[in-house]
């Protein structure tokens, strides 16, 4: 049973489609992201579910009631904009009370649902503060406060962190997703950042240009990419032109040099041109264990990216990115020597061109 | 050495282009404040006395008090929501209001005097038919004061309209609007209760410079018959020398005294403006 359901929804802002036969459906409680660059209309989709725009085609249904003509201040639901947009002549409780006070509920019923909201998000001590006094990380959580005092049947939040600097953005993302687990809370997180994304999601839809490119857990997204833009955007990525050479072995090879692929080369011919992918962590050096994909390599350059080190190889004439955790007694080959790395058979993707 | 260091940090071209803008400003002022005290010098604030005891000073400067306050309060009606919905729904119309608040800059006071009488001076009958409905606005006291109010609102509109805009401006009232509406709130509480009170300086301002216009308006009051204070000003300056320039140092200080707490009630808010 699907909670809030998006089906076939398209947009058109005059002739240009925004966003192309959306289809998903969320379950209650569900974290769901959408994921994707900018421009590929997250936002939109949001918006659509916010009730701000209305869809050129298509239904979104609530909880069985059909909400797709519902004026926004009808809908029960929440809203995280990227710039907090707290009201500024109201107090950190006003704000946070203001929908309660809209919906005419009684005076006490609002302060106790405003302090239990203080205390969810922590501000105990800043509840009688304008909002310009304080930091946006404490702007930010004012305002899933405010969202959540209306007890809204779905929670949706627009790049609600990319305005914040890099360590609160982690610890209020962690925080957001305890609150929404222990509230038991729908929500759709959009976001362009795929670390994020794949940090908090119960699911993930990857977009590009208006469609949907793949909808999975952030496990499938990342370790079983469908398509080619989804293998290049979630993740850091090495592809590379290549040839199949035996569809019964799932041989493909590149500047001459073969790789087996443990999902195979189906459906395609010999001789057949296509793209091979294998992320930069699934390398290493090759020991006498490793029996698959051993191949030889030139280290072509080295650099350090703090807890990872990233090693670019050269196999034929194709470079590759090579990661490994780093540690003080790694022991890192030269540059320019001949070394054998080797990735697992599950590690190579094989892609259409 | 502190003190030439001092002296060179001392922003002295800032300073003299202050003075002297202070002293363009602040000495007609001082003059007509002298003069207005030397009809007797044993008696220094007679003009003051004489002026105030005048019956048709105290009726004339009420009216137009009055015309202010209303034509402020029917300006914000007409001009808050209309700047909001375009600023919301209709960006690509900014221009043609704009233009559009520009006219009277352009349309001179007499213009606009001529045409209100030209168009209110018949009476409005029924279209097709000759059955009156409404007298000729200028035939009545009321109708004329509607008329006054309307001419003052076309006098204020480009002032009230441009503070508006700028103060929806400096808070991105789109955001605002829609966080609003997602926690169920509808327009008439949006307006009131989130618009309204972050454009309050705007609003004051634009209220301020209604006020000034309004009070020393005389071409629309004259023409139209209206016992204002700017008609009535002027009449006395034709035929008394010290009263009209007590009553200049008077709007004078009552026009800062607003202005001062202008500053005063938003001082506060401006910094909420801002947001971060
Ligand atoms: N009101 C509008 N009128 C016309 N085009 C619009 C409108 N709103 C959005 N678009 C277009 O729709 C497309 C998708 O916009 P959207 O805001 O949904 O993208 P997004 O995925 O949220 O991107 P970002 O990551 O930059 O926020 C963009 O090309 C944008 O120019
Ligand atoms: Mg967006």
């Amino acid at each position: 049973m699907s909670y809030l359901s998006i089906s076939n929804v398209t947009k058109q802002f005059g002739d240009t489609v925004v966003v192309d036969n959306f289809n998903l459906e969320i379950g209650k409680g569900e974290f769901v992201s959408f994921l994707g660059p900018s421009g590929c209309g997250k936002t939109t989709t949001l918006r659509m579910v916010a009730g701000f725009e209305n869809p050129t085609s298509g239904k979104i249904l609530l909880d069985g009631a059909d909400i797709t003509d519902k004026a926004p201040n009808q809908r029960n639901v929440g809203m995280i904009f990227q710039s907090y947009a707290l009201f500024p002549n109201m107090t950190v409780a006003q704000n946070i009370g203001f929908g309660l006070k809209v919906r005419k509920e009684a005076d006490a019923v609002v302060k106790q649902r405003v302090s239990e909201m203080i205390s969810l998000i922590n501000l105990e001590a800043h509840a009688n503060k304008y909002p310009y006094q304080l930091s946006g990380g404490q702007q930010q959580r004012v305002s899933l406060a405010r969202a959540l005092a209306i007890r809204p049947q779905v929670l949706l939040l627009d790049e609600p962190l990319s305005a914040l600097d890099a360590k609160i953005r982690v610890s209020l993302r962690s925080e957001i997703r305890s609150i929404q687990k222990s509230l038991g809370i729908t929500a759709i997180f959009v976001t362009h950042d795929q670390e994020e994304a794949l940090s908090i999601s119960d699911r993930i839809v990857v977009m590009n240009a208006g469609e949907m490119e793949q909808v999975g857990t952030p496990f499938e997204i990342y370790n079983f990419p469908k398509t080619r833009f989804v293998a290049n955007f979630v993740g850091s990525l090495n592809t590379a032109d290549a040839e199949v050479v035996d569809t019964a072995k799932g041989l493909v090879s590149v500047d001459g040099v073969q790789f087996t692929s443990a999902e195979g080369t189906k459906g395609r011919n010999k001789g057949d041109k296509v793209k091979v992918a294998i992320r930069p962590e699934r390398f290493s050096f090759a020991t006498q264990q490793h029996k698959d994909n051993v191949v030889d390599a030139i280290i072509e350059n080295i650099t350090f990216l703090g807890s990872v080190v990233r090693i670019q190889i050269k196999i034929g004439n194709t470079s590759f990115n090579m990661d490994t955790f780093n540690n003080p007694f790694l022991e890192l080959p030269k540059i320019g020597s001949k070394q054998q790395v080797t990735c697992s058979k599950e590690a190579v993707l094989v892609l259409d061109e | 050495m502190k003190f030439l260091n001092r002296l060179r940090k001392f922003p002295f071209l800032a300073w003299l282009w202050f003075l002297l803008g202070a002293l363009y400003f602040v000495l007609p002022l001082l003059a007509t404040f002298e003069f207005s005290l030397s009809w007797d010098p044993a008696v220094p604030f007679k003009a003051y006395q004489r002026a105030f005891e005048d019956v048709r000073f105290w009726r004339s400067f009420i009216a137009s008090n009055v015309f202010a306050v209303i034509t402020i309060i029917a300006c914000i009606i007409l001009v808050v929501p209309t700047a909001y919905w375009i600023r919301l729904r209709l960006p690509q119309a900014r221009r043609i209001v704009e233009f559009i608040t520009l006219m009277p800059f352009v349309v001179p006071a007499i213009i606009l005097v001529f045409g209100l009488i030209r168009v209110y001076s018949t009476p409005f009958t029924i279209p097709f038919t000759n059955i009156v409905f409404m007298q000729a606005l200028t035939q009545f006291k009321a109708g004329t004061n509607i008329l006054i109010v309307a001419g003052y609102m076309v006098l204020a509109m480009p002032y009230m309209y441009r503070s508006v805009d700028t103060g929806m401006r400096t808070v991105d009232i789109l955001t605002l609007t829609e966080a609003a509406q997602s926690l169920g709130a509808s327009w008439f509480v949006i307006i009131t209760r989130v618009i309204l009170p972050n454009i309050r300086s705007a609003l004051l301002s634009g209220a301020l410079l209604t006020f000034a216009i309004v009070v020393g308006e005389v071409i629309l009051a004259s023409f139209l018959g209206v016992n204002a204070f700017g008609p009535y000003l002027f009449l006395l300056g034709q035929h008394r020398a010290y009263e009209p320039a007590a009553l200049s140092f008077v709007s004078f200080l009552l026009t800062w005294i607003a202005m001062g707490m202008i500053q005063l009630v938003t001082g506060g808010q401006n910094q909420t403006a801002g947001g971060h």
